[in-house]
Formats: C-alpha cells, sequence, structure tokens
C-alpha cells in the first residue's frame, strides 16, 4: 500500500529503516572491522579493537597456513559447476512446462519444488555410501553433481515463472512467419529468456556458493569449499577471531558485492520468485 | 519420425529432471527407510528387523533434547521472525526513499551462508567480548549474558542468531504482499477517516492470510531442516545442549557410526516435513483446479 505521506514523515520514516538496517548490517560489519586486526587486537573491548591498529597480518596468515585460495576455487567450481550443469537440464524442462502445459503440469511443478523441502539428511546415507563406494568422497565433481541435483527443482521453478511472462503470442507468430522449432527458440525465445536465466543463475551460485551440509559432509582437506574450511577452521570456543573473520570476509564479499549490483535479481530469487 | 518427434519433445525435454528427482529423492529416501528397520551399525545391512531402531531413538536422552529444542527453535524462531518481518513491511511501506538499498540490506543475512556470519555472533555473544564484556565495561558489573556458553540458555542464542537471518526474508514476503492489497478499498477507508492503524490491522493485514501461511510453511521447514547454524556457532554443544534433530543424525552417521540410528532419526524428521508440506500443498493444488 504505497500512501502518500508528508516529507517530514517521509524523511523520519527513512532514517528509522536505515538504523535498523544497520543494525543488521552490523554482524556483518563487525566481521570486516575484526579482519583487519592482529589477532591480540580482536579479543579487546569493542571500542578499543576499533581505534587499534588496522593491518592486513590476518589475510596473509590464512593465506600462508591454509592455502585460502585453493578453498576459494573449490568454491567457484562447485557452484559454478552445479549451476551450469542444472540450467543445461532445466531450461528445456522449464521450457516445456511453461509453453506447451499439459493437465498435470502445475503438479509436477509442486512436486518437484516440495522435494526441496525435504530434509537432506534422507538422503544422506545412500549419496555419501555411493560416494565411499566409487571413491568420489572429497572430490569435486561429486559436489558439483549432488548440488545440482539438491537445486534442480529450484533452478527449474525459477526459470517456469520468468519463461512465464514471455508472451506466447510471440512464439506463435514467429511460428506464423515458418519459423521453425530450432529457429524459434535460438531467434525468439532465448533473447527474451536470457534476464530470467541470468537471474537463475546467480540465485544459484549464491545457494550452491553457501551450502553447508553437502559440503560439510562429502569433503575433507581436498575438494572443500570456503564454508567447510570456515567450519573446520573454528572450534566451539572460537580461538582466532581475526584469521576467522579474514577468511569469512573473503567467503561474503563476492555475494555481498554481486547482489548489491543485481539487487533486484537477488530479492526475487531469495524469494523463490514472490517479489518482483 | 520428425513430426512424432516435435510433438512429443516437451516429455521428453522433462524426463530427465522427472526421472531424476524421482530417482534421488523417492529412491534415496525409500533407502533410508529401509535400513532404518535393519540392526545397520557401523555398515549398512538389509535384513528388516522391525523397529527397533525407533525404539532406541525415543528411548535416547539425547535425542530428546534435540526434539526438545525443535520445539522451541521453531516455535520462538517461526513466531518472532514473522512479527519482526510485518513490522519491517510495514516500515519499508511507508513510501520511504532509497528502499531498494534498504530492501537489500535487510535480506543480506539471507544471502550469506550462517557458517560464515557464526563468526561475529559468537564474537558478540562470547561473554568474555561482546555484549557482556562491553555492558560490565560501562559499570554493570553483575550484567550476564552467557547464552552461548551456558547449557540451559545455549538453544536461545542459536534462535537470536536464526531471527537475525530470517527476519529480512520474511519482510520481503509481506512487502509483496502489503503490495498486493487493493489500493481502492484503502482509499475508500481513508476518506472514510479510518485510522492508519486500524486500516492495517482490519482490511491489509487479514487479506494477507494467504502470505501467513507461505511465510510459516517455509519458515518451519527451513527449522526442521536447520543445521549450519547449530554447526556454526556451538557445534551442537555445550555437551549436547543444543543439538537439533540434522545434527543428531549428522552426529550419528559420521561420529558415533551408528547408522542405524541416524536413518531412523531422519526418517522422523521426513515425516514431521510432510505433515507439514502436503496438506499445504494439497490446498494449494485444489485452489489453482477451481480457477
Amino acid at each position: 500500500m504505497a500512501r502518500a505521506v508528508t516529507t517530514q514523515r517521509k524523511a523520519i520514516n527513512t532514517l528509522i529503516a536505515w538504523i535498523v538496517g544497520l543494525l543488521i548490517f552490523f554482524p556483518i560489519l563487525w566481521i570486516f572491522i575484526l579482519s583487519f586486526h592482529s589477532e591480540g587486537d580482536a579479543i579487546k573491548s569493542p571500542l578499543e579493537v576499533i581505534t587499534s591498529t588496522w593491518t592486513f597480518e590476518s589475510y596473509a596468515t590464512v593465506q600462508e597456513r591454509s592455502n585460502y585460495f585453493r578453498h576459494f576455487w573449490n568454491s567457484v567450481v562447485i557452484s559454478v559447476g552445479s549451476t551450469v550443469l542444472g540450467l543445461i537440464i532445466a531450461v528445456p524442462s522449464a521450457w516445456a512446462m511453461a509453453f506447451v502445459p499439459g493437465k498435470r503440469t502445475k503438479d509436477v511443478l509442486m512436486w518437484m519444488l516440495s522435494t526441496k523441502m525435504l530434509p537432506p539428511v534422507g538422503v544422506l546415507l545412500p549419496i555419501y555410501l555411493i560416494c565411499q563406494n566409487l571413491g568420489l568422497l572429497d572430490t569435486r565433481i561429486a559436489l558439483v553433481f549432488i548440488l545440482m541435483m539438491i537445486n534442480l527443482p529450484i533452478i527449474i521453478w525459477m526459470l517456469y515463472t520468468y519463461f512465464r511472462e514471455i508472451p506466447g503470442e510471440i512464439l506463435e507468430a514467429a511460428r506464423m512467419d515458418g519459423a521453425s522449432l530450432r529457429e524459434e527458440v535460438i531467434y525468439v525465445l532465448l533473447p527474451m529468456a536470457v534476464p530470467g536465466i541470468a537471474s537463475t543463475l546467480l540465485l544459484n551460485i549464491i545457494l550452491a556458493w553457501n551450502e553447508a551440509f553437502w559440503t560439510l559432509t562429502l569433503t575433507a582437506a581436498k575438494a572443500a569449499p570456503l564454508t567447510a574450511f570456515i567450519a573446520s577452521y573454528s572450534s566451539p570456543e572460537g580461538l582466532f577471531y581475526a584469521k576467522l573473520s579474514a577468511a569469512s570476509i573473503m567467503a561474503i564479499a563476492p555475494i555481498l558485492i554481486m547482489g548489491w549490483f543485481s539487487q533486484k535479481q537477488l530479492v526475487r530469487g531469495l524469494t523463490f520468485g514472490a517479489v518482483k | 519420425m520428425a513430426k512424432w518427434f516435435e510433438s512429443h519433445l516437451p516429455k521428453i525435454v522433462l524426463a530427465p529432471s522427472f526421472i531424476a528427482v524421482l530417482i534421488f529423492v523417492y529412491g534415496f529416501i525409500g533407502w533410508t527407510a529401509w535400513v532404518s528397520l535393519t540392526r545397520s551399525r557401523l555398515l549398512p545391512k538389509y535384513e528388516i528387523e522391525g523397529f527397533i531402531q525407533y525404539e532406541r531413538l525415543f528411548d535416547s536422552p539425547r535425542w530428546d533434547t534435540a526434539i526438545t529444542n525443535l520445539y522451541i527453535f521453531g516455535g520462538l524462531y517461526i513466531g518472532i521472525s514473522m512479527v519482526l518481518g510485518l513490522i519491517l513491511a510495514i516500515l519499508l511501506d511507508q513510501n520511504i526513499r532509497t528502499e531498494g538499498a534498504i530492501r537489500t540490506i535487510y535480506l543480506y543475512p539471507m544471502a550469506l551462508s550462517m557458517i560464515v556470519t557464526g563468526t561475529a555472533w559468537k564474537w558478540i555473544l562470547n561473554p568474555g567480548l561482546g555484549v557482556q564484556n562491553m555492558v560490565q565495561g560501562w559499570g554493570f558489573e553483575n550484567f550476564t549474558f552467557d547464552w552461548l556458553v551456558n547449557p540451559d540458555r545455549a538453544i536461545y542464542a542459536i534462535i537470536l542468531a536464526a531471527i537475525w537471518q530470517s527476519s529480512g526474508f520474511v519482510m520481503a514476503l509481506f512487502l509483496a504482499g502489503l503490495r498486493s492489497v487493493d489500493t481502492e478499498i484503502i482509499r475508500a477507508a481513508q476518506v472514510d477517516g479510518i485510522p492508519t492503524w486500524r486500516v492495517y490491522t482490519a482490511i491489509i493485514i487479514p487479506s494477507m492470510a494467504p502470505i501467513f501461511l507461505s511465510a510459516f510453511i517455509v519458515l518451519a521447514h527451513l527449522a526442521i531442516k536447520s543445521f549450519d547454524l547449530v554447526i556454526a556457532l556451538t557445534g551442537g554443544g555445550p555437551g549436547y545442549a543444543t543439538d537439533l534433530p540434522a545434527t543428531y543424525m549428522y552426529a550419528m552417521a559420521f561420529s558415533r557410526g551408528d547408522i542405524g540410528q541416524a536413518a531412523s532419526s531422519a526418517m522422523i524428521m521426513m515425516l514431521v516435513v510432510f505433515a507439514i508440506i502436503v496438506p499445504y500443498l494439497y490446498s494449494e493444488l485444489r485452489v489453482t483446479k477451481h480457477d
């Protein structure tokens, strides 16, 4: 309900909204601040932390001790790989459901989406044992495949909601003009579908990037992406706050930046298409 | 041949996704269900023995803690996230400036992995460093805020971080709902001089009922699946005070080497999620069929 309000009220509301925003953003900001201090300074009181010397030493130590970039690269390969693979399978499926809907299309879609709500623990044991038998534990290829499967329903759903917004009349017009199915897909459908595919890509990279359950259970030192690496770095007592923060910042910075420059896609993706 | 191919193409391209989901989800759940009825320990066995694993599960004090925690966690997390989400949505609906940027900031916690943002929460909730230390430093020597390390309170520390993560997300859902309310009715109410808060409580919020239901379903399934939050903040500790069903299952499968217990606890979680989403999906599908 966008209502007319006085300028003054508007300014006050905006201010309140920003103060709340700052509160919400504070933990993220605090990781950033901690990461630029030495281990000794990071366990002082908040004011002392801010006023003590700012340094890059935590970043340097993390890289030196644990080959941070290897885990970063694992995260990139796993999230991009699983997303691209998922899109290859999902684009034709979503296209079929959006443009040639059958009687049961809606049911199939809801059914697929419902599987995403099931707890992953239900399929963990067989997947773990299969990976073990095939020698795929702690490999990137296993995670690429598994995360693709886990997120496939979301990918199909997102693409479907975007494809549905493409007017079918345009496709019909192309068909009337004698375009073959192949031409129809390449010259008419794809150019209009690109924004939707891009948003889906972004959302899925984020989901796969953040994935912790599967990465923690199926990887060890070799194929561990950032989430698994950071979880292994942190003990319940949390002894290395500065280094942990440095590792954490490098893990969240790509998403903060990507999210900022594609705000619409981020909001729509995270709400599964509910917010346009 | 080509004609047949074109007319069946939609089904052909849909088949891989359909079959993949069928095997990957239901086939594997079936396997878990089967194993939960055996005497499997370190290795899976396949002779069905009945419900012994479930009997062991319900006798286990640790599982009892996990379930109690799930009730506390689920109730407070869903309730408070929805209330805060609604308040934030109404705030953002007041025609404010820079709404896009604010919305994105509110959603950031949801876009980031809790494993990572848990770093900050551990610092803030650590009695020797964060809130407790700071307030004591202001001269309130008796102030204590030791939730994270106190076995009776640790679950509430986790709930706090969980609410932080989800409130913005619920806000986005509710904001979409507020925007979809018919503006004509609202204008009519305003012309009649009905105060704004009454417009919200009597007209806008009741008409958003379906969104409340969706938000509830999403939060409920997130609560049952909660895993990384606990791993990031407490690892299930102190002791097993903050175990949730998912971490119980994880501990059984990987540190206890008890596949039977892992499978039976996974099946219980499955049943709970089914109990929530099946009625929901059923009602959704029925509604769309009537259209």
